[in-house]
């Protein structure tokens, strides 16, 4: 998972070479790589990669400031869908 | 002792602008339109003749960047209108009370085909204008008319440092609040920092709403690093192609839209087009949008906000990042004597 977000990332959404190649921890704020628009094509990536919807209040800075935080709140979702389909099941 | 006079004015002035707001402009909206419209127009001629720092400073603009359009006669009544204009808007701003149907009555919506085919389509509709007309009001009436708005702009007033909290709730309670209750969502603000902007945007297309843009926006200082270079108003200006950008991510279709008054200052038309090609690189798609910006400008030069702005002329590139004279007369400048019309 690590490794293809931090590669769309690293092709679709860094503009300053000099921060290639990206470490997962890296500050995606602090570094510039996202902002607004960005992170939209970055959650619809997310969505049609891994067929998950991102809320909105979900849309906060601790889960997408880094390759290892995207990857966390992926799990964290994806944690939650298992559980939802264990308690209908 | 200049110094004091120029604060002096400065102030007289804020308080006369204050006062056309909270009590001049709402009464002359009681009035028949053509009478409320005339003394606006009278308030504006005022203004023009007893605020010459920045009639010249208007004219000074108008020269500079339409210089090869506008003779010196012309210039001067161009700005002359876009005082009278400016006036005017207070009064489109009044005129929205209850369900907006006094404004209505004065504003004829062309294109609004094109809207409905476009929303037709279940994908929400881009519209993208300039800090041109009435165009906050006018997207007030397309809410009011049934369509669902949603605009994207920043309130100025809201975060500048040395701007006062009186004063911000003073442009809340005069002006947001009369155009925001005609909006579906409070406006989304981009400024640096906020991430969740353009999710709003496309959420609020996904609900198959309208949501508003203008590609002219000035870019912010934080924002420069990602302006595209286009042709606007015959020199080279960087502004956010934000709007080509939503508009691919969401498949929404955007067309453009522009208000302007007719010469009994009174009557408005807002021209919806048909939907811009959003094909091939995002520098060649928004310079279609630019494009279209600049020929609606052209055509009604008064009616555009930032003749009254330096500053934003400078950011966008069109002039010099040097005062014009008159700017340093310290007669306050257009967004510290007079309101900005505009969310940005």
């Amino acid at each position: 998972m690590e490794a293809v977000i931090n590669d769309y990332i690293s092709r679709e959404l860094v503009q300053d070479a000099s921060l290639l190649p990206l470490g997962n921890a890296t500050s995606l704020l602090e570094t510039g790589v996202l902002d607004s628009l960005s992170l939209l094509r970055l959650v619809v990536f997310i969505q049609e990669r891994f067929g998950i919807t991102v809320d909105d209040v979900d849309l906060v800075p601790e889960h997408f400031d880094s390759v290892d935080a995207i990857c966390a709140y992926l799990r964290s979702r994806a944690g939650e869908g298992a559980g939802q389909a264990t308690g209908r099941g | 002792m200049g110094e004091t006079v120029a604060r002096l004015r400065r102030l007289l002035r804020q308080a006369e602008v204050v006062a056309y707001y909270l009590a001049v402009a709402p009464l002359l909206a009681l009035l028949p339109a053509s009478l409320a419209y005339r003394a606006a127009c009278w308030r504006g001629d005022w203004t023009f003749r007893s605020w010459p720092d920045k009639r010249n400073e208007v004219v000074h603009n108008l020269r500079e960047v339409l210089g090869e359009q506008l003779s010196p006669a012309e210039a001067e009544r161009v700005a002359r209108d876009v005082f009278r204009i400016r006036s005017c808007e207070v009064i489109d701003l009044m005129l929205l009370r209850g369900r907006a149907r006094s404004l209505a009555k004065l504003v004829e919506i062309r294109g609004r085909e094109h809207l409905d085919a476009a929303l037709a389509e279940g994908k929400g509709v881009i519209l993208c204008s300039a800090h041109s007309g009435s165009y906050l009001c006018a997207f007030s009436l397309l809410h009011a008319s049934g369509h669902p708005v949603t605009t994207i702009g920043r309130w100025w007033w809201n975060y500048p440092p040395g701007e006062s909290s009186a004063e911000r709730r003073i442009w809340d309670f005069v002006y947001a609040r009369r155009v925001v209750r005609h909006r579906q969502r409070p406006n989304i603000e981009p400024w640096p920092g906020r991430l969740k902007v353009a999710v709003q945007a496309a959420s609020a297309l996904r609900g198959n709403e309208v949501v508003t843009i203008s590609c002219d926006a000035p870019p912010l200082e934080a924002e420069r690093a990602r302006t595209t270079e286009v042709t606007f108003l015959g020199r080279q200006a960087g502004l956010l192609p934000g709007v080509v950008t939503l508009a691919r991510l969401t498949g929404a279709p955007v067309l453009m839209a522009f208000a302007h008054r007719s010469a009994d200052y009174r009557h408005q038309v807002l021209d919806i087009s048909p939907p811009v090609p959003m094909e091939g690189e995002t520098a060649a798609a928004f310079g279609r949008c630019v494009t279209a910006m600049d020929a609606a400008i052209r055509e009604n030069p008064a009616e555009w906000d930032f003749w009254f702005e330096p500053g934003d002329l400078a950011s966008l590139g069109l002039v010099p990042d040097v005062p014009h004279p008159a700017a340093k007369a310290g007669d306050g400048t257009g967004r510290k004597g007079e309101l900005q019309q505009s969310s940005r």
